[in-house]
């Protein structure tokens, strides 16, 4: 039997705030414009050094360093669009980017999970990623799904295996953060034509992105670009993260670690627009703290919340949407730390009118899924939802009549207004949950108790057992070109 | 060693985040002026009824209901200054409230301690209030002090010794929001001459302040008003906070419970207009939630908007705001749930720029007392301090030099620039303590460690001995009437 995939929630903002001032804007896009144009970006590929070098940039091909005028990178990133569509497998799911909206993801992409039986922590399989996509395929926090840990039950093909894994257990959009290299890529788009059904429907509503890491500093990695280029040419969108670590990777200030940062992103979405202008891409800064003792990246820094604000507004400015990165605790078990680092980046991110975030789930880092995690993120995700709204101030709201009617040292729990408005207030249901003893639930437990009973009852539509057969004939194929498990 | 005391660091917020249109701001105005005119509220004060009467309000001296032609409302509040001083024991801790800075204070006043030492659970009393506020005065976050805990050692004269526990353990301003009644009243400003050194300066720089609560819905607390009087009357600042519940005290919508509230402050604040033109007052209101199974005070909801719409009600009327924040649901210390309550609320409250907010560091809806808990909550304060900073940008900080003599694929970590900015690049969160093998420690256990370093280590700037024994005059004085 399977079951209905509730509709998704997004966060749609009443409000919206600038955190950086036209000045401040101008003076860091002018930093982005000049290291493209002074110093560069380093790139390994011939392929993608040939694309740089026939459109007009500098390249030097022994030390496969690019330098990109600021005409060139104005005039090649206008051609992208500033609002698509990411479709999905069901279409009532479609994430439409029109600026009205946030839409989030699962986190990406952990290595480890605490076991859903036995709660023993080890290494990360496929039926983890099957797992997690029924969850994410339930809650109508999560707009999209990246595979939130690695299928390393698979090691060459991995990537692929969670495309499988997710396409075969969610109906929303699917976003992989693993697919690098042409051949891996070019099987991943072969996966979601079969989703898409066709060519026209695979461009107009494609089912799978892909995010691709950029390496701090300055630095493009061979195979992701590649990745992208396959992508970008099926009509998929892409996106560059740059994760550049102040002090380390970035200058150990704030606003050089947001340039060195922008500028890395910057240079690949060039690269796409380049190669196949008009491409949907996206912008994703998620750079982190260096710790001075450890030089761990920390990305829940006190200063760091307003690095994902601050990435989201240089993603409009360049005129492509946004993916912030929220959520992401460096905690290394759910509780106070957890809840404490994503709120108000969550917030703030979400009144600069950011269109895509990650990434509800894991903890250390995005390193470790806990299943209950994305249950107690989701409950943050919701507050923030809410909070959002604003407030409806209509004569029924203000019930004038009713507090006339009530009067002073009265009491309002007779009275039909409450009865018919209080079962609309919302309420969180894992805080103030009564026990059968007469006390207050764990909300860590009742998480755990609530991932436990959608993993029982929830069983998403399937694809079509067509595409099915069509998917696990493309993972043989890959699984005997690149390796893997036979 | 002297540890020195750190400056106070209040929450500059460079935004301007207008939760209300300027439509619906009129909406709630008008809402809550229709509410005092046709509806009216309770003062069960012959002296609040007097004043009121002697000043055109419609007053029913039977049902002690008062209704407020709208006229009287807006001429009586012409006087409200918009902003004040909060004094402190020492000059430089005064609070000059102004637009885009916000003070914070503790959270009071709770019950129930566990206690530090043995971990038990009991019934708070006057060292728990001394001992946090000797905390308090350390922490850069904390602007002024509410007494956290009820001294309840102390029996009916309680108010008035965590007065004396919070002046002599802190050079903070102290905010009250435990005194009753005429005669504490009289008390407490005779405590607060002391330490100001005479009425004038009292006046000039009111070195402690007044919380009354109303009864909702649309009640007032005879001996809150009464003790309020008398404070104005001193200069002492006096705020008016409504606490309505969503569904049973107040309408099951938050529109109408805000209206509501609101005419309950602006009723109290119009009084005092009219009794002392020109006191300086400010208005707060923290709205529940009844849990409609359990009928239980709810104070963070899934649905927890609004919780500071009133800051901007109370900047439309003209006066400053206390708004509330923290003071989680939660009964567990360090919880998942303590922190998910508080961290997004306190930075919508900020955004909307309150003047003072209260209350980091208690649990279980505002009544009991973890002593660490107001090193987790500082925590989250710092978070959102430091996510309202603006950006730094200049050549510096671009770095640009430094970029381009590391290029591409290089690292940062030799570089000048990087050792110059590094130590004030990574503001160390609670959360990126390590211990000896380089892991990070349990949030809580190193607030518990900080906690106990504050205690023994950092010791407030003593209350002049002289002070110190004319407040136990007073208290003696206090305990023999009252008790």
């Amino acid at each position: 039997m399977t079951s209905e995939t509730p509709p998704l929630q997004p966060i749609k903002p009443a409000y919206h705030l600038n955190i950086l001032g036209d000045e401040q804007l101008t003076q860091l896009t002018t930093g982005t414009l000049r290291i493209l144009d002074e110093i560069g970006v380093h790139c390994p590929s011939e392929k993608v050094l040939r694309i740089y070098a026939e459109h007009g940039a500098r390249v030097d091909f022994e030390n496969q360093i690019v330098q990109i005028p600021p005409d060139i990178v104005k005039e090649v990133i206008s051609h992208a669009p500033r609002f698509y569509t990411m479709g999905a497998r069901s279409p009532a799911h479609d994430i439409v980017l029109d600026g009205t909206a946030l839409y989030c993801t699962t986190d990406g992409c952990g290595i480890e999970t605490i076991d859903f039986t036995t709660r023993v922590r080890r290494a990360s399989t496929k039926d983890d990623v099957s797992r997690m996509a029924r969850v994410v395929d339930y809650l109508p926090s999560i707009g999209f799904f990246w595979p939130i840990v690695s299928a390393q039950d698979f090691p060459e093909t991995a990537p692929l295996h969670e495309i499988e894994a997710a396409f075969n257990n969610t109906v929303k959009h699917i976003q992989s953060e693993t697919v690098t290299g042409e051949i891996t890529a070019r099987y991943a788009v072969e996966m979601a034509r079969v989703i898409a059904g066709d060519e026209i429907n695979l461009r107009a509503r494609p089912p799978l992105s892909l995010l691709a890491c950029c390496i701090a500093p300055l630095a493009q990695d061979k195979e992701s670009m590649e990745s992208a280029l396959v992508f970008a040419e099926a009509g998929l969108p892409v996106g560059f993260m740059s994760m550049v670590n102040t002090g380390s990777t970035a200058p150990a200030t704030l606003a050089g670690t947001v340039v060195t940062g922008d500028a890395e992103v910057v240079s690949a979405m060039v690269l796409i627009q380049m190669a196949f202008p008009g491409t949907a891409i996206f912008h994703s800064l998620m750079p982190g703290i260096m710790h001075p003792r450890t030089g761990a990246y920390l990305g829940t820094a006190w200063e760091g919340t307003l690095f994902y604000a601050i990435g989201s507004e240089l993603a409009h400015f360049w005129g492509v949407p946004t993916l912030a990165g929220l959520f992401g605790t460096d905690a290394q078990a759910p509780g106070w730390q957890s809840a404490g680092d994503p709120a108000s980046s969550l917030l703030l991110v979400a009144l600069t009118g950011a269109e895509t975030g990650s990434g509800l789930g894991l903890l250390e880092s995005c390193m470790l899924l806990y299943p209950e995690a994305v249950i107690l993120d989701s409950d943050i995700y919701h507050r923030v939802r809410i909070e959002v709204n604003g407030l409806d101030t209509n004569p029924e709201e203000l019930a004038l009549d009713v507090i006339k009617e009530v009067g002073p040292r009265g009491h309002f729990l007779k009275h039909r207004h409450t009865r018919d408005n209080i079962r609309r207030r919302v309420f969180s249901d894992l805080t103030a949950q009564p026990t059968p003893s007469g006390g207050i639930g764990d909300p860590i437990e009742i998480a755990q108790e609530k991932v436990n009973w959608i993993m029982e009852n929830h069983w998403p539509h399937p694809p079509e057992a067509e595409q099915q057969v069509e998917l696990a004939r493309i993972l043989k194929a890959a699984d005997k070109e690149i390796g893997g498990r036979q | 060693m002297v540890i020195q005391q750190p400056v106070l660091e209040p929450i500059h917020s460079p935004y301007r985040f207008r939760y209300l249109s300027d439509e619906q701001l009129t909406q709630l105005q008008e809402a809550t002026l229709e509410i005092l005119e046709t509806v009216g509220v309770r003062f069960p004060s012959e002296k609040a009824l007097a004043i009121l009467s002697g000043h055109g309000a419609n007053v029913d001296k039977e049902k002690q209901i008062v209704k407020f032609p709208r006229d009287l409302v807006q001429k009586s509040l012409k006087t409200m200054p918009r902003y004040f001083t909060m004094g402190a024991r020492e000059i430089t801790f005064d609070l000059h409230l102004k637009d885009g800075v916000t003070y914070f204070t503790t959270d009071g006043c709770g019950v129930e301690t566990v206690d530090l030492e043995t971990g038990n659970r009991r019934p708070s009393c006057k060292a728990d209030v001394a001992m946090m506020a000797h905390v308090a005065d350390y922490l850069s976050s904390m602007a002024f002090y509410w007494p956290m805990v009820s001294a309840q050692d102390y029996g009916r004269t309680a108010p008035l010794h965590e007065m004396d526990a919070s002046w002599n353990n802190t050079i903070k301003h102290i905010q009250s929001e435990t005194i009753m009644g005429e005669i504490p009243a009289r008390y407490a400003v005779e405590m607060g001459t002391v330490i100001a050194g005479s009425r004038e300066e009292l006046r000039r720089r009111p070195n402690f302040s007044l919380v009354v609560c109303t009864i909702a819905p649309l009640s007032q607390d005879k001996d809150g008003i009464e003790g309020g009087l008398v404070m104005a009357e001193a200069g002492i600042p006096v705020g008016f906070l409504a606490m309505p519940t969503l569904g049973t005290t107040a309408p099951a919508t938050l529109a109408g419970a805000l209206a509501m509230g609101d005419a309950e402050v602006i009723s109290a604040a119009v009084l005092f207009q009219l009794a002392y033109p020109g006191c300086p007052i400010f208005h707060s209101m923290m709205h529940a939630w009844a849990d409609p199974r359990t009928g239980a005070y709810i104070s963070y909801p899934l649905d927890g908007r609004a919780r500071h719409t009133l800051i901007e009600t109370a900047h439309h009327w003209g006066m400053p705001a206390l708004g509330g924040c923290f003071g989680t649901d939660s009964r567990n210390v360090g919880t998942w749930q303590s922190a998910v309550e508080a961290a997004t609320d306190l930075l919508i409250a900020v955004l909307v720029r309150p003047e003072i907010v209260t209350g980091i560091g208690l649990s279980e809806t505002y009544t009991l007392l973890y002593p660490e808990q107001i090193i987790l909550d500082n925590d989250i304060y710092h978070r959102v301090r430091h996510a309202l900073m603006q950006l730094d940008i200049n050549e510096e900080t671009l770095a640009l030099d430094t970029i381009r003599a590391v290029g591409p694929g290089g690292q940062f970590l030799s570089q000048k620039h990087t050792r110059q900015h590094m130590p004030t690049s990574l503001v160390r969160a609670i959360t990126h303590e390590l211990d000896e093998n380089n892991k990070y420690r349990d949030p809580l256990e190193v607030a518990r460690l900080r906690l106990r370093w504050i205690l023994e280590n950092y010791h407030p700037e003593p209350l002049e001995q002289a002070k110190q024994q004319e407040l136990n005059r007073i208290l003696a004085a206090a305990d023999k009437e009252l008790s």
